[in-house]
């Protein structure tokens, strides 16, 4: 039978693909090294931090480190069903919830970073002038109901999302009761609501990573951080290794590895010396004697009262004054 | 590399989903049986099943506490594949359906006139629908050298292991870098114009 060119050429077609793909495997393959499944937020990994630290807990450890990006409240639904070996994320009520319903082994306390309120240059809403963060929120809403302002809401459940609603209760309002004329939820990334805030000239809240991001690529020319400072703005992130009891399959030893490494003094100097924008990113704040077991979730020191969660001030050093918070008062 | 990546995911994907969606489609295009109007009407209103719901559908499939998730195949090339092969089915299927329907008044009565039996005529419908056959892989490859729904979601854009050219111009917009989400965007284009080209040749090659 005379060979059909048509069929010859698809064949070759096949062939080149499946070359391509066995050489692509061949090159990428590294069989020797255990991989550690981490999730993390997709503002943690946009602010190049891990890019920057990662390598030396990989070398440290001879692995890979397999870094997922997503929402918070992806990562932490991620954590439960078993899907990675560990989270870094910056949620403390969700994730206190995360372990105490046993889903996590333990929330260590890794580093902060802070919140800012980001707004239109001319600050219509006065809010650098507030008190505190409760202050200026109210000072958004008083503007924003009477037609002056508006405010551009993450609305995706994010930690960014859970800390400016926290705020909005602390103000003593609802938010879920605010009018959209004013109050927009975007359910996006903090990147996109920058870049909506500029063009609608809303506030919003924001970290400071992602604000000082979009500064440098010139996207947020008429926006201003208008009020910082405020210790409750601050924005915890812990690491989370998941429970290995219910997930056996997960890397426990490399999750504990990699827990035990951020929090020592050469990870911590490690997120310190971290430059971007001309700033500073994240500020270590790991506790110091991390007892090697844990209760079921909650971390214990000697002499500390149980039911209690360490929780560091803003304006701490490195490692700083210690408050004693009420889980319920969360 | 992400660009062979994302010709490897989606080309399996492609190849994967006509060698289901051709026969299929050839098969409710040809044959008689109750319920097709029904079964054409859920074909195509399956090409606008959302990427996104096909990644999520996987990723319930594959996840340690899902039915399947001992497999661990989540996060890896393979859960992407997989999404992405369920987008190309019904496009295939569909546009199979549509060309063989196509040729099958015409050309079956003279064959089976010559005294073709049932297999020979329906290879003979096939051939004669060519055309339309490339043009459902055609079809089928565009739709998921372009999504990023399920790739994202079933692959986590892992740097150097799941990460395709449109997960890449996702982190890229989300980071602010237009210019580099655009320049990939150029990239994914003139691979996929590659692509086509080739299986445009095959196409139009005149059949004997």
């Amino acid at each position: 039978m005379k060979p059909d060119w048509r069929v010859v050429a698809a064949i070759a077609m096949v062939a080149v693909l499946v070359v391509a793909t066995v050489v692509y495997l061949v090159l990428t393959q590294d069989h020797e090294k255990k991989t550690l499944r981490l999730a993390t937020t997709t503002s943690t990994y946009d602010s190049g931090l891990l890019s920057y630290i990662l390598p030396d807990f990989e070398e440290k450890y001879n692995c890979k480190v397999d870094v997922i990006a997503v929402g918070s409240g992806q990562a932490l639904e991620m954590g439960k069903n078993g899907d990675v070996d560990v989270l870094l994320v910056h949620s403390p009520a969700s994730e206190i919830k995360f372990v105490i319903d046993g889903y996590g082994e333990g929330r260590t306390l890794v580093m902060y970073n802070n919140f800012v309120i980001a707004g239109p240059s001319g600050d219509g809403a006065g809010t650098n002038s507030s008190r505190n963060a409760t202050q200026a929120f109210t000072k958004i809403h008083d503007n924003g109901t009477t037609g002056n302002t508006k405010f551009i809401s993450r609305g995706d459940n994010s930690g960014t999302n859970t800390k400016e609603l926290s705020l909005w209760t602390s103000a003593g309002f609802n938010a879920s009761q605010f009018s959209n004329s004013w109050y927009l939820s975007a359910g996006q990334g903090m990147g996109a609501v920058l870049d909506m805030c500029e063009q609608m000239n809303a506030y919003t809240l924001s970290d400071d990573a992602t604000y000082y991001q979009r500064v440098s690529v010139n996207l947020i020319p008429h926006l201003n951080i208008t009020y910082q400072g405020d210790p409750g703005l601050f924005n915890q992130y812990s690491v989370i290794p998941i429970n290995a009891t219910k997930w056996t399959h997960v890397n426990h030893t490399l999750a504990i590895d990699f827990k035990g490494w951020i929090t020592s003094t050469g990870g911590q100097d490690l997120i310190a010396s971290y430059v971007k924008y001309g700033h500073q990113l994240f500020f270590p704040n790991a506790p110091r004697n991390i007892p090697a077991t844990m209760s079921s979730g909650i971390e214990l020191h000697p002499g500390m009262p149980i039911g209690t969660v360490i929780c560091n001030s803003a304006s701490a050093g490195r490692i700083g004054p210690i408050a004693f918070v009420d889980v319920s008062k969360m | 590399m992400v660009t062979l990546l994302s010709l490897y995911v989606s080309g399996i994907a492609t190849i994967l989903g006509s060698a289901i969606g051709i026969p299929l489609g050839a098969l409710i295009g040809l044959k008689e049986f109750g319920g097709k109007g029904a079964v054409k009407t859920v074909t195509y209103t399956l090409y606008g099943f959302p990427p996104v719901l096909s990644g999520l559908l996987i990723y319930y499939l594959f996840s340690r506490s899902g039915p399947l998730g001992s497999f661990g195949i989540l996060f890896t090339p393979t859960a992407m594949i997989l999404a992405e092969t369920l987008l190309v089915i019904p496009l295939v299927t569909g546009v199979t359906i549509t060309s063989v329907m196509e040729v099958d008044r015409s050309v079956k009565d003279t064959v089976r006139a010559l005294g073709a039996t049932s297999r020979q005529t329906t290879l003979t419908i096939m051939r004669e629908a060519w055309v339309g056959l490339v043009m459902a892989c055609m079809i089928g490859f565009g739709r998921v050298i372009a999504e990023v729904g399920a790739a994202y979601l079933v692959g986590g854009n892992i740097e150097g292991k799941t990460r395709v050219l449109t997960t890449a111009i996702m982190l890229e917009t989300r980071m602010g870098n237009f210019g580099w989400a655009i320049a990939l965007g150029a990239v994914l284009l003139s691979v996929a114009m590659a692509v086509f080209f080739f299986l445009r040749l095959l196409q139009e090659k005149e059949m004997l």
